[in-house]
């Protein structure tokens, strides 16, 4: 094992090789070396990503010191961009890090186009109209820049994902295992039909696996039911006593894995309706030489499932199946067929691919065949996320489903509009409420802006109530260094999964509220 | 008149002092007071374990103010905890995690006390565990938390206040994790929870002589059957990147003698470990969690944790709060003997097997005595051989339906009382 394999193992046991080569390519840009800003690039740092950049204007003040570690009694008055990227820079060899000392928002006068070398942007510590011109930076570079918003204020976090798209195949769900009973290939019947359950003496009989014993009762099932599997509670449980009534001994355990699974594989075999609606979006039916790989795979996989009509139109096979209680020789056989058929639908599915390729007058053979290999395996998986731009956010407000999410009781989401009216305060007086030392004078002020924010909406003013807001101007913005770490690590958590296309990102406001150490997620 | 340490504390922990200095609506019964501010600054805390959460949490205590932080950690800097062990450096290997973090604390924050202990958590009494004001864990077994547990449990004196240590405790698996507050004899302790353990995983023994089907059995057959036929006396060292190799070339060829495929040098160090995913992100999660929870109990600024939360980021991001109920029969934190019923033709060895499994009791080495007379002792080796026969005879040639067991287990420092009875 080469060094680098040692020192990233227990990170490459989630998201493997190619997940770490995109972690290694990335660049990331962190606007303002805040506590939670320099936690969120530890985390990144730490598993390597390739490139980061620290943008912030400030020097380093004393509570800078009490509060974020990357910012140390030796950088008092120097950059906070040249001290946090260099105490970061610290953690990782293979990392480089980069900072500027300019106000982001001179650096994008300076250059417009500052933005496009990054494959991802993080904004901590910034006003809402500063975050409103990254957001429309990001979302309408060529090659669409995630940015990822991350504001602490006393105990309270918030963390907002905003790109037009993210698509993942590699979602990785608890269980890929994919077995058929109810519409088994000829192999597979075969296979079942091959154990004969009266002559096998007590060891084999014992170790039948449990597909075979379940294919076997199922068909008996369906011989008797015009081809139908069981579909009623009661039916279900009949074709479990059928089975219960094959064993010999009475605690035959593979009998019992049978029995287990009866629920689950009368289940019928179909494309599940969020694939189908992958299917069925835009820009599978209407694929364009641009169109990425994961449309172009999708649109295959679409043609592949409507060319098997006949037989069911089902997704390709995943070729994973479950450990049962069986023979060495007939559970590789088994493993072995699924794998057969996986493999030959892998095939199908890539000739599919070429005929799109060629009919997009792109070069057959372009996408490679661990991708299609891969995106086959996972197809009943895929996730498509489109988020809202903050300018929908803030200029078409879901007001129905606001009203109904601040209607539960201890609403997490009261703090969004707690914040939201923190940004309307920071206009009217240039400054966040509770700041000062005369801190409660802002609780009238800032309840105020509660209130035109909830009319604005068309919700009742009494639905947030002032002990809350009194509670956000005690807070007076403090960094909390335990709630910029708890941000930290959730924000970079969402950043490694957005970064790898692995795993599934949250839609699209994580709130977290440290006092009563609850969360929620809001797709504002 | 205001010294200057006042002017640098106050802007030094402005984010938290804002918090210690104002009132609330919302936690009415918070009073700000300069003695919270003095408490924090004086009060012992204890850190167990200097790893992934360790570090982090050392980092947080340091950050929010706690100036008197002490560390317990036996282990060794190894090189595959450089991708979230933040407070060591390549050049760190091999040396102890608990004086190193604790010397990286010390010289970035100032004014903080980090002392390290580079030792067992068992080589420490009741004396030392007495002086601290709170309990962080970040551990990553489950023997060391039953031990802290139990130790910190036992301790309580209900009519002495100050014998209450809260106990904190953070776990992490992959993109998942948890953090919890333990108040012992008032929530339910970390006994109480046994049961929401995933089951050790482990494989029948038979399957891996007989009947292999994954390439982990091929590996347990290497490391479990193969191991001491070849080696003898040899104890593995699964730190030694030889006996891995050994254990995986073994493991490897028996998966090829029998078809099976994908057992790789990864795979082999995983099983034979019992590798847990990690991540800086998650540990920095439920790190910070702990902290915060430590802040305000220290403190009383909001109301703590009651006394669970889940958190989970492989799907979306999601967080279950929610108060964990003790168990009535705790072996640890209850009075009252735990029930059992089981069947009296079944023997003493098919008891203990029922045990080691059972999730909320998990027993490694158990010994066995009622009303005072051994039944079965696992040492010293002279009485584990005389009374070995005893494990062969069923329940009720050794005892009587209805009376108290006492079974306890070196791993354990608290002793089971069973009440079983013959069904």
């Amino acid at each position: 094992m080469d060094a680098k394999t040692q020192k990233y193992d227990r990170q490459l046991r989630l998201w493997g090789s190619g997940g770490q080569q995109a972690l290694e390519s990335a660049h990331i840009l962190l606007i303002n070396a805040s506590a939670v800003g320099c936690e969120i690039l530890k985390n990144l740092v730490l598993p390597g990503i390739g490139q980061f950049t620290v943008i912030d204007q400030r020097t380093v003040t004393q509570s800078d010191i009490g509060s974020n570690f990357f910012l140390d009694s030796d950088s008092l008055g120097k950059s906070r961009a040249e001290r946090a990227a260099e105490l970061l820079g610290e953690l990782n060899e293979d990392v480089s890090g980069h900072w500027v000392a300019k106000d982001i928002l001179f650096a994008l006068t300076e250059d417009p186009s500052f933005l496009s070398q990054f494959s991802m942007v993080i904004a901590t510590d910034i006003t809402r109209q500063i975050a409103e011109k990254v957001s429309s930076l990001c979302w309408t570079n060529q090659y669409a820049i995630p940015f990822v918003w991350v504001k602490t204020v006393g105990l309270l976090g918030t963390a907002r994902v905003i790109l037009p798209e993210h698509v993942i195949v590699e979602t990785h769900p608890d269980n890929v295992a994919d077995i058929r009973i109810d519409t088994p290939f000829p192999e597979l019947s075969n296979y079942a039909k091959s154990f004969d359950f009266n002559t096998q003496d007590t060891l084999e009989f014992g170790h039948i696996p449990y597909v075979a014993i379940l294919l076997k009762y199922m068909e008996e099932w369906k011989q008797e039911h015009d081809g139908k599997i069981p579909g009623t509670y009661a039916e279900k449980n009949q074709l479990k006593a059928n089975i219960r009534s094959g064993m010999r001994s009475g605690d035959d355990e593979n009998f019992d894995e049978a029995i287990n699974s009866v629920l689950r594989s009368c289940q019928p075999t179909v494309v599940p309706s969020a694939i189908k609606a992958i299917f069925s979006d835009p820009k599978c039916e209407t694929l364009t030489p641009e169109s990425s790989n994961f449309w172009i795979l999708a649109r295959a996989v679409r043609d592949f499932v409507n060319d098997h009509g006949k037989s069911g139109g089902l997704l390709p096979l995943s070729g994973t199946i479950p450990d049962m209680k069986a023979q060495t020789d007939s559970y590789v056989t088994l493993q072995s067929i699924y794998k057969t058929k996986a493999k030959q639908d892998v095939q199908e599915v890539s000739k599919l691919v070429d005929t799109v390729l060629e009919s997009l007058g792109l070069a057959p053979g372009s996408i490679a065949s661990e991708e299609i290999e891969t995106f086959c395996k996972y197809s009943a998986f895929l996730k498509v996320i489109r988020y809202r731009s903050l300018e929908d956010e803030y200029t078409q407000p879901k007001t129905k489903q606001i009203a109904s999410w601040l209607s539960e009781e201890d609403s997490v989401f009261a703090h969004y509009v707690l914040l939201r009216a923190s940004d309307s305060f920071f206009d009217d007086h240039g400054r966040y409420p509770g700041e000062s030392n005369d801190w409660e004078e802002d609780v009238d002020h800032l309840h105020a802006n509660v209130a035109t924010l909830l009319q604005s909406w068309g919700i009742d003013t009494d639905v947030i109530s002032k002990d809350l807001t009194h509670e956000i101007c005690r807070f007076g913005r403090g960094a909390i260094h335990n709630i910029a770490s708890f941000m930290g690590g959730v924000a970079s958590q969402e950043v490694i999964k957005l970064i790898t296309h692995q795993y599934i990102p949250m839609d699209n406001t994580f709130i977290f509220d440290g006092a009563r150490s609850v969360s929620a997620v809001f797709a504002v | 008149m205001v010294d200057a340490q006042t002017i640098t504390d106050n802007e030094r922990w402005a984010g938290v002092y804002k918090l210690l200095d104002r009132h609330s609506l919302i936690h009415p019964e918070f009073e700000p007071q300069e003695e919270i501010k003095e408490f924090i600054q004086t009060c012992k805390i204890l850190v167990i374990g200097a790893g992934g959460l360790g570090c982090e949490i050392l980092k947080n205590l340091a950050l929010s103010g706690f100036c008197d932080i002490h560390v317990i950690d036996m282990d060794t800097i190894d090189v595959s905890n450089l991708n979230r062990q933040f407070l060591f450096r390549r050049a760190d290997v091999g040396k102890p995690k608990a004086v190193t973090a604790a010397a990286f604390i010390n010289k970035r924050v100032q004014g903080v006390t980090v002392t390290p202990h580079y030792c067992k958590i068992q080589d420490k009494d009741e004396d030392f565990y007495s002086e601290f004001a709170l309990v962080i864990c970040g551990l990553d077994s489950i023997e060391a938390r039953r031990w802290m547990n139990a130790t910190l449990v036992g301790m309580r004196d209900e009519d002495n206040p100050d014998s209450l240590k809260p106990l904190i405790d953070g776990g992490t698996e992959g993109f998942k994790g948890q953090a919890r507050v333990i108040l012992p004899g008032i929530t339910s302790c970390y006994e109480c929870s046994m049961d929401m353990l995933s089951k050790p995983t482990g494989f029948p023994l038979c399957t891996i002589a007989n009947t292999p089907r994954l390439p982990e059995h091929c590996i347990e057959w290497a490391h479990i059957l193969e191991w001491p036929n070849v080696h003898g006396e040899r104890k593995m060292d699964t730190d030694d990147p030889k006996d891995i190799q050994w254990l995986y070339e073994t493991a490897l060829a028996r998966a090829r003698q029998y078809n099976i495929q994908g057992v790789t040098y990864s795979l082999t160090q995983g099983v034979v470990k019992n590798i847990i995913p990690a991540i800086a992100a998650t540990n920095a999660i439920i790190a910070a969690s702990c902290c915060n929870e430590a802040l305000k109990i220290a403190t009383t600024c909001a109301k703590n944790l009651n006394n669970y939360m889940m958190y989970s980021g492989n799907d979306s991001v999601y967080t279950y709060t929610f108060e964990h109920q003790r168990k009535d029969d705790c072996p640890v934190c209850s009075t009252s003997a735990t029930k059992l019923d089981f069947k009296g033709d079944k023997t003493l060895e098919e008891l203990m097997d029922y045990l080691k499994e059972k999730p909320d009791v998990q027993l490694k080495k158990p010994s066995f005595a009622v009303g005072g007379k051994p039944l079965y002792m696992q040492a010293p080796k002279q009485l584990e051989e005389a009374m070995r026969p005893n494990l062969q005879k069923p329940l009720s040639e050794l005892f009587s339906s209805g009376d108290e067991l006492t079974i306890t287990d070196s791993t354990l420092p608290f002793s089971l009382q069973v009440i079983v009875t013959f069904i």
